[in-house]
């Protein structure tokens, strides 16, 4: 494998520079051009075995975020007791409970203060009665593999749901803040001069500023949806870190022979910044896209943990349930309310981490192990 | 001291410092095993200015750093031993090893750029080898005086010691490293393309302040290079190394003018001469090999243009042509003098 | 240097005042349910009444009037008063939690970062590529822990499960029911006390990287440990003041325990994965090999040449730490209900209590921009290169 530096190959400057008058072929060519690109890069990614492990967890979790539609569709789960929001399985399983006067066992006995306490529990039960308590939180069973919530909703469901949420939060602000991203950058290191400090003054604030608290505070203002929070979270990070590291990137391509050839060539700054300068600082864009993704899962399971945002699916609110419900610390008898979402967040938000990092030597070829 | 005979010596009569003998050093990778340096067999005397010249990858530098021990952990020693002054420092202890360095062997690396470290002093970076070498140690005021005096020697001024490598100028860093080189007086010093980052005004002044040098201090240097003009200005003998071979060994006078292996022939043709007889340059045709799956027979076969059968199976030895020049090629009559155009 | 430090400073006093002009249009200007309307914009006030609030809160003024007064108002320390803890003053709730916050952040990201450098240094030195996969999966793991989710793992472990720490909170009201202190008098003497210590921990760790005898750079590394050590316990079993609040000390520190090792370990993979291909990097360096070749013992190659400069990229990556060690505070004091600038933050937006949000929003800006304020001197102060590009 030869070490081109990701411009060359991205593009051909001479090829797309004579035609590109005429749009049309200019993006046949361009569209040739990636995709063998994107073949050689995905050989390279390939060898690199911790971007492939990111990549199949990110696989895994795909799957799972468009499995409820097909069990939906197929009949597999009834809306009704599946739902993720509005879901209630009418008869949980149950545990036999004695009625007693003085509590040994809390798991298999009840005294009178119960009976006040439970509204399930019928009151004419007396000491020695036996009695079916409903569970709910009910551990995982065949109906419920990974048991149901304190309001008697499907965790597996309710998983599966959160899955297709944090994928279209992370992917849409990590859109969100590589399309503003790459322009600021570009047009920082075109200009130059005054729009070039004020931008990554404006950057160099963002990045000091810790994001969650900012995210917090406009919580408090605003009722957040989640695509609201996506975009703010693009906006944040397209400004300011992401902005910093791809305006370094453009200022490197500036300097590339092809870019004085296209302004003596008569291209206007627009041009030259859309044809030029923005396909060349893609690939670094698309890794930032990676750790955008990483950050806007987690911002999301944090504020939807504390409440803040305005959600109905999410893993952050999975767990803001338990705790609100007092099952927080209960972790050995209730760990399907707490482990499953956890780990989730975790799992996938560190997925797109170790796609970036895979990403990097497709990138960076001096990464490259020769 | 060792009363062995080894095979290849140029300097006669001169108390020998340094025997290579035979050595073989591999290196473990993960596409397999690579041939870096392949039996490489000659010596060095007190106060020899000798060269090691050829193209990138041919095994030079890992000779060199061989001598001092510092070539990358997968490498592995084979065979052969490397004897100085008769102790054989592929067996010493690390410990021991320690103490070799810079006081006996010191090194001025490729690229006099990197090898400061960014963060601390010139003068510092000095006085830190001092620390480890003298026995008694120096206190204070005799290293300050050995600093300066080893600026002076360099042609430095004494001051700018207290500079940031980024401080100084090429030059001026290339100068600080041959007086750290020289810092813990060592008996052989390497100098690893000691000018190739540099311009040719400034590259011809160091070569003759270190020509100078050497002559002065009765040091021996071992150069190495891919120049081979560079070489030939400041040694007595040379070496030509390809694909971890040494093919040809001599004094500089009679490799430089009668080169007897082809490749150091077509190195040799390829550099334009301006006081010579006229010639047109010939290029060097092909890549070397690759030390993974080195060719077999001859390590330059494929790409020599005398090549016959023999050459393609046998491997041939290191042979005595003349009275200080040794060639390894079956057809070394064959190569034409210099100056005559090829068959 | 003094000109970088002063080029700093006014860069971050500039900085500041963008912050604060941000914050408030944000806050108090955008149209929609901004915090105008969360002060008077309840539909259920008559309209006299909300006339009289907006005038009292002088939203009824011209935007640019209402911006300086703002302005003029914080930098008189007057940030208005809590709705909650009616009437306390917002300054005063900070004063009260910005040490602490101080402390828990200085802690963690003390602890984190000389952990993840010694982590990062060492599996570079002996490991070199191997192991990659193994460190950079665990390592990326760790780093990207669901904060609360891994407290929470943390709490049940030696909480719930060995009983070793206390669940959350600040202290333990049980044990202060008598006590003769006020628990804010009792922490900052802790808060002193111990910065007295790390101070000359860290002075003397400083001097220890300037100079070029390995022993008196061990020296100095030991002795600044030990003297912060035989200072923090003779303050609090020698001195009389010290003596009588020290269960209480005690307590405060105890229940530190958990938030600064949650913080730390989520933290730690971050530093310890940059030490690590930073120092990777570093150790290809012409100059290691020549400091090899000087013959300067093992050791002395790792510390002084390799790790000293592998150091640069981990201190500017403090850079963005700051950002991230206080968003990672934030989320865990309220995970534990540690009583900080964060947990006032989260608890002031939940229950709406717009002042005191704002002003623990805005000191929290000032914490970060301090924060970087430090990390870019220290930086000079490393990096000789950086202190000369600076005087031109």
């Amino acid at each position: 494998m030869t070490n081109i530096p990701p411009e060359t190959r991205t593009e051909d400057p001479m090829v797309s520079e004579e035609i590109s008058r005429d749009v049309d072929s200019w993006w046949k060519i361009r569209l040739a051009l990636t995709r063998r690109s994107f073949r050689d890069n995905w050989k390279i990614f390939r060898r690199n075995k911790i971007g492939v492990l990111g990549l199949v967890i990110i696989a895994f979790w795909g799957i799972m975020a468009v499995m409820p539609t097909i069990f939906f569709a197929t009949g597999f789960w009834s809306p009704a007791v599946y739902d993720p929001v509005t879901g209630l399985e009418l008869d949980p399983p149950t545990r036999t409970m004695t009625m007693v006067e003085r509590i040994t066992d809390p798991n298999t006995e009840i005294d009178q203060r119960a009976v006040l306490l439970d509204g399930r529990i019928p009151d004419t039960l007396r000491v020695g009665d036996t009695f079916e308590l409903p569970l709910q939180p009910a551990p995982p069973d065949g109906r419920h593999w990974l048991g149901t919530d304190p309001l008697g909703r499907d965790i597996l469901s309710q998983l599966m749901h959160g899955a297709r949420a944090s994928f279209f939060l992370g992917i849409l602000a990590a859109v969100v803040t590589v399309v503003i991203a790459t322009t600021i950058g570009s047009m920082a290191a075109y200009f130059g001069g005054i729009v070039d400090a004020a931008l990554m003054r404006l950057a160099d604030l963002l990045i000091m500023i810790p994001g969650v608290a900012i995210l917090i505070v406009i919580g408090a203002v605003f009722t957040f949806q989640l695509w609201h929070l996506a975009v703010v979270i693009g906006i944040l990070s397209g400004f300011g870190g992401t902005a910093i590291v791809l305006k370094s990137q453009a200022l490197a391509v500036k300097v590339k022979p092809f870019i004085d050839a296209a302004r003596v060539a008569g291209g206007s700054a627009r041009h030259i910044i859309f044809y030029h300068l923005i396909p060349n600082v893609m690939p670094l864009s698309v890794l930032y896209m990676m750790f955008t993704v990483t950050a806007a899962i987690q911002s999301e399971a944090i504020l939807s943990f504390l409440g803040i945002l305005n959600t109905d699916t999410s893993w952050g609110l999975m767990m803001n349930l338990a705790r609100t419900q007092g099952y927080l610390l209960q972790v050995a008898d209730f760990w399907w309310l707490t482990i499953p979402p956890g780990l989730a967040v975790t799992v996938l938000s560190a997925a797109f981490f170790l796609v970036g990092r895979g990403m990097d030597e497709i990138v960076n070829p001096r990464l490259r192990r020769r | 001291m060792t009363t062995r005979k080894l095979p290849l010596e140029v300097s006669a009569g001169r108390s020998r410092l340094l025997e290579v003998d035979g050595l073989v050093m591999r290196y473990d990778t993960e596409a397999g095993e690579v041939s870096a340096v392949e039996n490489v067999t000659f010596s060095l005397g007190r106060g020899e200015a000798m060269g090691l010249v050829g193209e990138s990858g041919c095994g030079k530098t890992s000779v060199a750093l061989s001598l001092l021990r510092l070539a990358p952990d997968n490498a592995r020693y084979q065979s052969g031993s490397i004897l100085w002054e008769g102790v054989d420092l592929l067996e010493l202890s690390d410990q021991k090893m320690r103490e070799y360095r810079w006081a006996e062997i010191s090194m001025v690396f490729q690229g006099a750029m990197n090898a400061w470290n960014p963060v601390y002093r010139v003068g510092e970076q000095i006085r830190e080898a001092m620390d480890q070498h003298f026995d008694p140690p120096l206190n204070k005021s005799e290293k300050d005086q050995r600093v300066d005096s080893l600026f002076q020697l360099v042609g430095l001024d004494p001051a700018l010691q207290t500079r940031y490598p980024h401080e100084l100028s090429g030059g001026m860093r290339q100068r600080a490293v041959i007086a750290m080189a020289l810092s813990c007086e060592p008996k052989l010093i390497i100098a690893d393309e000691p000018t190739t980052a540099l311009d040719v005004i400034v590259q011809a002044q160091i070569l003759e302040e270190l020509k100078e040098i050497q002559e002065d201090l009765g040091l021996s240097i071992l150069y190495i290079s891919h120049d081979m003009a560079v070489i030939a200005q400041v040694t007595e003998t040379i070496g030509v190394m390809y694909a971890g071979k040494l093919v040809e060994f001599g004094s500089t006078r009679e490799v430089f003018h009668r080169p007897r292996h082809p490749y150091s022939y077509l190195l040799l043709s390829s550099i334009p001469s301006v006081t010579g007889p006229r010639r047109r340059p010939v290029s060097l045709e092909g890549t070397p090999p690759n030390l993974l799956a080195p060719p077999a027979g001859c390590r330059f076969h494929p790409r020599c243009p005398w090549a016959t059968e023999q050459c393609r199976t046998e491997e041939p030895p290191m042979m005595e042509i003349g009275p200080s020049q040794w060639a390894a090629c079956w057809n070394s009559e064959q190569v034409p003098e210099m100056g005559e155009q090829l068959p | 240097m003094i000109r970088y430090v002063t080029r700093r400073l006014i860069q971050m006093v500039f900085l500041f005042l963008v912050f604060l002009t941000v914050t408030w249009f944000l806050l108090y200007i955008l149209p929609g349910d901004s915090v105008a309307l969360k002060y008077a914009g309840n539909p259920n006030i008559p309209p006299q009444a909300r006339e009289v609030a907006m005038e009292r809160l002088g939203l009824d003024k011209p935007v640019l009037i209402q911006f300086r007064d703002y302005m003029f108002n914080f930098f008189q320390g007057d940030l208005g008063v809590s709705f909650n803890q009616y009437p306390r003053p917002v300054v005063d709730i900070i004063a009260e939690r910005l040490p602490r916050t101080l402390v828990l952040f200085l802690a963690a990201l003390v602890t984190y970062y000389w952990a993840g450098f010694v982590a990062g240094k060492y599996l570079a030195w002996r490991r070199g590529n191997r192991g990659e996969m193994l460190i950079t999966v665990s390592g990326v793991g760790l780093y990207s822990m669901f904060l609360p989710f891994f407290a929470l793992m943390l709490i049940w472990l030696f909480s719930v499960q060995l009983g070793l720490l206390p669940l959350s909170k600040f202290l333990d009201p049980e044990q202060w029911r008598d006590a003769p202190f006020m628990a804010n008098q009792v922490f900052m003497r802790l808060f002193w006390v111990t910065l007295a210590g790390g101070i000359a921990m860290f002075g003397a760790s400083f001097f220890a990287l300037r100079t070029r005898s390995r022993r008196l750079e061990r020296g100095l590394k030991w002795g600044g440990f030990v003297l912060a050590a035989v200072w923090i316990l003779f303050y609090w079993w020698g001195t009389e003041s010290g003596q009588a609040m020290r269960v209480y000390a005690g307590d405060i520190g105890f229940h530190m325990i958990l938030p600064v090792l949650t913080l730390t370990l989520i933290a730690f993979a971050g530093v310890m994965l940059l030490t690590r291909s930073s120092m990777l990097e570093t150790l290809r360096e012409d100059y290691i090999l020549t400091a090899r070749a000087k013959g300067l013992p093992e050791g002395m190659v790792r510390d002084r040449h390799a790790a000293r400069t592998a150091l640069l990229p981990v201190v500017t990556s403090l850079v963005l730490a700051v950002a991230t060690v206080i968003d990672g505070g934030v989320i865990t004091e309220a995970v534990f209900s540690w009583p900080g600038m964060g947990e006032i933050l989260i608890s002031s937006v939940l229950s709406e209590d717009i002042p005191v949000a704002v002003g623990a929003f805005s000191f929290i800006g000032i914490m970060a921009l301090v924060g970087h304020f430090v990390v870019d001197v220290l930086y000079g102060l490393l990096d000789p290169r950086i202190r000369v590009t600076e005087h031109g």
